[in-house]
């Protein structure tokens, strides 16, 4: 230890800017590898989640680029013979979200209502924690109570059975709500479109959407969301072309049906394509970030070359001068590691200061699941890293004989 | 009068991309304790290599080398710095001093590798070495604000500190005026008369070399 001591603050910290630039070099390697390895694992958990949408006879509706969205021109029949087609011919998965309504909470968060039918609520296996599934075959009426699922946040101020009033902003009404189960802690949505972003459910209350419901809601429930990423089951490829024209004769809108064959084919163009650049960008960043350590190691061991062969001189051997470097280079990396974890921990709580429901995250000392299996990844790489560093370091050190490196 | 070194090397050689140099071909060299040898020589001889061998700087040759009664042959790295530590002290040119550390720090950096147990030091023995070669004004401050000669005898300190049994020096005087030689010379002497200390000392000035015991003239390898 005191040897090491004596390292740390008579030889290392005394070339201040070597010492520096490696530390930022090394953040800069661990730093990259943490964000690759959570945008890599955030991706492919939101391909787990969509891979239930690639099934055979399943369809998702998308807007035609090219074509004109004019809501002043749709109209409450439009959407309704729309909905009708749908109800008579078609099962079909329904969801929409990012309605936010005032709730008291032992948090006082923003609560976000999402909605969702039952096939949608079937086909995404929703895990809870505690109470019963959602029940869709309720009779919708002002005065009855409509049974609900809630986020883990909501839970200590609303436990399973209790009830809760709000002004539902799609039924623009009063409505009576009651918990019949919580969701598990940090469950999510990914977005279909970017499978690295994602939506947790800690404050979202699920609201159960039937014909009748989708009936008394207003038209942005019907239209501006509800239809936009609707997802037709049991399908075929005739059916839906004639569900599109059903769709352009009535709301003015070109939408396009996809398969599980196109979905796939747009994940591998886009998404697998996306996953590639990204892993293979962030190995050669690595790898040109690790040269530049390496070399600035190796330039640090020419400048201090001789206050390593005079320790030698005089009794440190290299085996002892290897365990420095080891130390000394763990000592860095478990800086780094520190900084990220407080930089991640502080980004997680943030999502709270700011109030952002669908942000806020439950994790051990503030970090979810994947931000440690990024900081693991983290640690595993930098065992690899400062082995290469140290190796080469120690290699350069032998090649000069202790007698001509002490009189450099 | 006990034998301390036995060494016979049979070659040393010393090989780059296109060249390869053989020197020391069928070097014996027994020293007893206490004796005082000089090593002279052209420059290119295997001078500073023999002395590289002899202070366990150097193993990467052909022979046999009994130091102290062990065979140093198949000694670990970690017995090798050890003995370098405990054994030997190299009295080098006045650049051999580590410019981030005080003249103090210099001489008591062999002390960091003595482990406890095996060697004890009395703070008393630091005094006496400083006050011998008169360097305690300068203790605090570091190699580049010191003269050559104060340079000379900061190394000089440190090869000594340890009170090792064999002193090896290296041209210790070569970039020093003749009042900073006559001190250094002295003080080596004054080590192997008090203390038995066997002095092995690398130089080109004959005049130095004719005051030790011995005197061994290496030639060029034929």
């Amino acid at each position: 230890m005191k040897i090491f001591k004596f390292f740390i603050t008579k030889i290392f910290l005394r070339k201040a800017i070597l010492s520096i630039s490696i530390i930022l070099l090394l953040f800069m390697a661990n730093y990259t590898t943490f964000i690759a390895t959570r945008s890599i694992l955030s991706t492919f958990q939101g391909y787990q989640e969509i891979k239930c949408m690639n099934q055979e006879g399943i369809y998702i509706a998308n807007l035609d680029p090219d074509s004109d969205v004019d809501i002043d021109a749709i109209g409450e029949n439009g959407t309704q013979i729309v909905y009708d087609y749908l109800n008579n011919n078609f099962n079909y998965a329904f969801y929409i979200d990012g309605f936010m309504v005032s709730l008291p909470n032992i948090d006082d968060m923003e609560i976000s209502l999402s909605y969702m039918n039952e096939e949608y609520y079937e086909l995404n296996q929703f895990e809870l924690s505690q109470g019963t599934d959602l029940d869709f075959d309720y009779q919708f009426d002002k005065d009855k109570e409509i049974p609900i699922l809630i986020g883990k946040g909501l839970s200590k101020t609303y436990p399973v059975g209790s009830t809760i009033k709000i002004e539902d902003p799609v039924l623009e009404q009063p409505i009576t709500l009651i918990v019949q189960g919580v969701l598990k802690q940090n469950a999510y949505h990914s977005n279909f479109y970017d499978l690295n972003l994602k939506k947790y459910y800690n404050f979202s209350i699920f609201l159960p959407v039937n014909a009748e419901f989708i009936k008394n809601a207003n038209i942005d429930l019907q239209l501006m969301n509800g239809l936009m990423d609707i997802v037709i089951l049991q399908t075929t490829k005739e059916k839906t072309v004639d569900l599109s024209e059903v769709m352009q004769d009535n709301l003015g809108l070109k939408f396009n049906f996809f398969s599980q064959e196109e979905n796939f084919d747009y994940f591998n163009e886009y998404y697998l394509y996306s996953l590639k650049i990204m892993s293979i960008t962030t190995l050669i960043l690595l790898v040109i970030i690790t040269c530049l350590s390496i070399w600035n190691a190796l330039v640090s061991i020419r400048l201090m070359l001789r206050d390593f062969t005079i320790n030698l001189l005089v009794g440190l051997s290299y085996s002892k001068l290897r365990k420095i470097f080891y130390s000394y280079f763990g000592i860095l990396f478990f800086i780094n590691l520190i900084v990220i974890f407080s930089i991640t921990a502080y980004n997680r709580y943030e999502c709270w200061l700011r109030k952002d429901a669908t942000l806020a995250t439950y994790g051990f000392f503030g970090l979810i699941g994947m931000d440690w299996f990024a900081l693991l990844v983290v640690f595993l790489s930098d065992i690899i890293i400062g082995k290469i560093i140290v190796e080469n370091m120690l290699r350069k050190i032998k090649k000069i004989p202790i007698s001509l490196g002490v009189l450099q | 009068m006990t034998n301390i070194i036995d060494l016979n090397i049979k070659e040393k050689v010393y090989k780059n991309k296109k060249t390869q140099l053989s020197i020391l071909n069928n070097f014996n060299l027994k020293v007893n304790a206490g004796e005082k040898i000089a090593i002279v020589g052209e420059s290119g001889v295997g001078k500073s290599s023999l002395l590289n061998i002899i202070g366990l700087l150097d193993i990467d040759y052909n022979g046999e080398y009994t130091l102290l009664g062990s065979q140093t042959n198949n000694l670990h790295a970690n017995e090798l710095a050890q003995w370098r530590n405990q054994k030997i002290g190299f009295v080098l040119q006045e650049s051999a001093l580590i410019n981030s550390l005080t003249i103090e720090d210099n001489i008591k950096l062999p002390l960091l590798y003595a482990g406890s147990g095996k060697f004890f030091f009395k703070e008393e023995d630091f005094e006496n070495v400083i006050n011998a070669i008169a360097i305690k004004p300068i203790l605090k401050k570091k190699p580049l604000e010191c003269s050559g000669g104060e340079r000379s005898r900061a190394v000089f300190a440190r090869g000594v500190i340890m009170k090792p049994q064999i002193i090896l020096s290296d041209e210790p005087t070569a970039s020093l005026d003749v009042e900073n030689r006559e001190r250094i010379v002295n003080l080596l002497f004054k080590m192997n008369k008090e203390f038995n200390t066997t002095i092995i000392t690398v130089t080109h000035d004959l005049e130095m070399a004719n005051r030790h015991d011995r005197v061994i003239h290496l030639e060029r390898s034929r």
